[in-house]
């Protein structure tokens, strides 16, 4: 259980503070409510390159890192499709630097043209070393573009091609600050070790003057009702043949969440999972395989991949591994299954809320959802899934239809 | 009040770094128990350190080979009852190899340790080796080889190594995925017959551990097993010549990987402490010269990092980066100019008091709560020292000068001692 205030300033920032003395530090963490999703299809990859150029400085600020490395803090930030993430994590003594270049940095980030063209070669080379030059680099690329047809996340955060972040202008990069980055779009939370007071004082005195500004994010239109099965094979430059099937499912908000989530872990959470016990040691048939949830906020994917074993025919493995999870739609799982994932679960959600940083990243992430409360509301949705929902999750996103299937397979064969 | 924006607010040092010594234990059998207690959530961490790492294999992998096949069996259980249990009660549990040491870990609820713990002591006392989990793990390790063989990453790390070590040494990791081909069943059983001992194991514990958690403990580990092997790899490793430079084809490549470096002193060393700080300035933060350089200038790179790494018998020094392939010498150039300039120049307080303040910064998140605080102290354990290498650390942080700096670069850096490792396209 975790203890939190929370407050509304009146340009709309939520301001949640949660105190935890057992540590020296405090983490300053704002949560912008834009991401890829928000982005123009042909402007992808702006949210991302937007969170490095606000590391460039800000209206009274000349650089970000010099300070907080001065005040013996460190920061970061990271960007998905849904949302956009600063934090920083200081001794708590020296926790105004840390409202001081957060308000700053809402307030208006100092956008120049050297900037701009540096950050945009930083993010290119990002984008090579992490989609381009490495192995199976590029799958979420295909992936995405393979399930969504309408629904923005058919592109990954880091942006559909380099080109588009070559293109992007200071015009843009300005208009997209007004647009998304304001108090009313945004979550401030505060961990660590500071009494809730001085928290609520601070984030008053440091955010109160920041207008509140017009946020005009894109209509995002819902991905429609997949209809038909689809299918891609690529031939890359790697050693081993994998792929990837990904099914349809519904939103991080949807009450069968939890249900999917456990399915995922009775297929492949853990050496005891079916996958690994039957497919992977049992017959052998790859090296590695996963079953996994994107995990998005919006409507997401169920995703089952596995790579190859030498001498193994794609198809059969490929099937085998559609067969097994299909099986958890035709037949209900066993007590002791769900008991074990359900414990798991409960285990995962006590070692989560172990550091400060943690905490103050979940209860932004919640309350971006709609409600920082549900933090607190995790274990008992876990406990409360039964295995005829799971198999009634399992047939609703294996139905016929539903399905999306990417064939990686290796050119040097 | 207006608020003055741009005046940043007042800062202050970190004036204290609470260390917390763990209490200590011996079990009956000897073997040494740390306990670090604290925390309100009732979750316990136990690492199980044996002096078993790649240092003392007979073969290569032989060390890493055995902390895998550690829960594929035991004499009484099979790998899939082992998951079984970890699975069922939520527990984190690994066993991995390093360089020096192996480990065993557990992550679990307290609630559950006295189900847990038995399985924790019978996988370390009696593991089985079974033939077929064997061959699905070496397929599994293989086939992960295969694919970071083809990453320019870890083809010039691991090429960086073998350069400054020499093929067969046991920190030189092996060449190539072929390797697994030739590891013997027979030899890894060995190796963990002759090093998973009491005698070379101690215990941490850290988290919620009460009297009844370090009762659980006594209860597990405190028997004898094997045959106690008091002989341990003398460090006779004649390391070679190391070649200046070094290129690893990969056709294709979008970016080229660029390892430079040296052996260098290890941690226990008197000038190691200033060293980290001299790596800190040069390459180990957001705001070094080199980041600054090289990725906030030029924009050549994704990231770029400097770093002392210490084994327990031998030390190096690594500038890492991928960058733009055609961009490729001008960052070994500017490399070798940001070195040349810590020789050449005394560093300005300006930059000197915020890299003192980050530095401290981070000894304190070394020792922010239970976990980190025992982890601190088992690396430091594991490598025969103790937290005064922190006093140490502390002192040269605060008390270290421009020339003393510089001096340290004259010694350690000399551009001519470096090697310089690429891998990617011309």
């Amino acid at each position: 259980m975790i203890q939190f205030e929370k407050t509304t300033l009146p340009n709309g920032l939520r301001v949640i503070v949660h105190t935890d003395i057992s540590t020296p530090f405090v983490a300053v963490n704002v949560c912008y409510n834009v991401g890829a999703k928000h982005e123009d299809p042909e402007k992808t990859g702006f949210a991302h390159l937007f969170e490095h150029l606000t590391f460039g400085g800000s209206k009274h600020v000349p650089d970000f890192d010099g300070p907080i490395q001065n005040a013996g803090g460190t920061n970061n930030a990271f960007t998905t499709n849904d949302i956009t993430n600063y934090y920083i994590t200081i001794p708590a003594n020296n926790i105004e630097t840390a409202f001081w270049l957060e308000s700053d940095r809402m307030l208006g980030p100092k956008f120049t043209k050297k900037g701009l063209e540096v950050q945009r070669k930083v993010v290119i080379e990002e984008f090579r070393q992490r989609n381009l030059n490495k192995p199976y680099g590029d799958t979420w690329h295909l992936l995405r573009d393979l399930s969504y047809k309408v629904h923005p996340y058919r592109w990954p955060t880091i942006g559909l091609i380099p080109e588009h972040i070559e293109q992007a202008t200071l015009e843009d990069v300005k208009d997209f600050f007004f647009h998304h980055y304001a108090p009313n779009n945004a979550v401030l939370v505060i961990t660590g070790n500071i009494a809730s007071d001085y928290a609520f004082r601070l984030a008053e005195k440091w955010f109160c003057d920041i207008p509140e500004r017009e946020i005009t994010n894109n209509i995002i239109f819902p991905e429609p009702l997949q209809t038909a099965d689809r299918e891609i094979t690529v031939h890359r430059d790697v050693p081993i043949d994998t792929f990837y099937v990904s099914w349809h499912m519904g939103s991080r908000l949807d009450q069968d969440f939890y249900a999917a989530d456990l399915l995922s872990d009775i297929l492949s959470g853990g050496n005891s999972s079916r996958v690994e016990e039957r497919l992977v040691k049992g017959q052998k048939l790859f090296s590695e395989a996963d079953v996994f949830l994107s995990g998005e906020n919006d409507p997401g994917l169920f995703v089952a991949t596995g790579k190859i074993n030498e001498g193994v025919d794609f198809e059969f493995a490929r099937k085998a591994m559609i067969e097994e999870v299909q099986l958890t739609a035709d037949s209900l799982i066993t007590a002791n299954e769900l008991e074990k994932v359900q414990n798991k679960a409960e285990a995962e959600q006590v070692f989560n809320e172990i550091g400060y940083l943690e905490k103050a990243m979940q209860l932004a992430h919640y309350e971006i959802l709609g409600d920082a409360g549900l933090i607190n509301k995790q274990a008992e949705h876990y406990r409360n899934v039964t295995p005829e929902d799971i198999r009634r999750v399992a047939s609703e996103i294996l139905r016929t239809g539903n399905c999306n299937t990417l064939n990686y397979l290796s050119l040097k064969k | 009040m207006t608020l003055k924006r741009n005046i940043p607010p007042k800062v202050w040092g970190v004036d204290r770094v609470e260390y917390i010594e763990p209490s200590r234990h011996r079990l009956t059998n000897g073997v040494e128990l740390f306990v670090m207690n604290s925390g309100d959530q009732e979750v316990v961490k136990i690492d199980f350190s044996f002096k078993a790492g790649s240092w003392y294999g007979n073969s290569r992998l032989d060390s890493t080979m055995a902390a895998s096949m550690l829960q594929e069996g035991t004499t009484k259980h099979k790998a899939s009852e082992i998951a079984n249990i970890f699975d069922f009660y939520g527990a984190q549990f690994s066993s991995a190899s390093s360089y020096d040491n192996n480990y065993v870990s557990l992550l679990s609820l307290k609630k559950y340790l006295p189900q847990l713990l038995p399985m924790v002591s019978e996988i370390i006392r009696e593991a089985s080796f079974p033939e077929e989990e064997f061959e699905i793990l070496r397929q599994k390790k293989k086939q992960r080889a295969i694919v970071d063989a083809d990453r320019v990453g870890l083809i010039a790390q691991k090429s960086f190594l073998r350069n400054l070590f020499g093929e067969g040494h046991p920190y030189a990791p092996v060449a190539s995925p072929e390797f697994y081909d030739t590891i013997s069943l027979d030899g890894v059983k060995s190796h963990y017959n002759s090093f998973y001992l009491p005698g070379r194991m101690t215990i941490t514990a850290s988290g919620f551990v009460d009297t009844e958690v370090i009762q659980l403990i006594e209860d597990n580990f405190s028997a004898s097993w094997g045959i106690s092997n008091p002989l341990d790899n003398l460090n006779n490793h004649q390391l070679p010549i190391a070649e200046k430079t070094v290129f690893i084809e990969k056709e294709g490549a979008n970016q080229n990987a660029v390892a430079i470096g040296k052996l260098f002193p290890t941690q226990n060393h008197p000038d190691y402490p200033g060293l980290k700080l001299l790596c800190t300035i040069l390459g180990g933060y957001f705001g070094s010269r080199l980041m600054s350089n090289i990725r906030e200038d030029k924009g050549y790179t994704y990231s770029i990092h400097a770093s002392p790494i210490s084994f327990l018998h031998n030390g190096v020094f690594l500038v890492f980066a991928e960058v733009k392939t055609d961009k490729t010498d001008a960052t070994v150039n500017e490399i070798f100019r940001e070195i040349q300039k810590l020789i050449g120049e005394l560093i300005s307080e300006e930059e000197l008091i915020p890299i003192q303040n980050y530095m401290l910064g981070r000894i304190l998140e070394d020792f922010d709560g239970p976990f980190a605080r025992a982890h601190t102290f088992t690396s430091l354990r594991d490598v025969n020292m103790d937290f005064e290498y922190y006093n140490k650390l502390i002192n040269t942080i605060n008390t270290t000068t421009p020339v003393a700096i510089r001096e340290l670069a004259r010694k350690y850096l000399i551009p001519e001692s470096m090697s310089t490792i690429i891998a990617g396209t011309r």
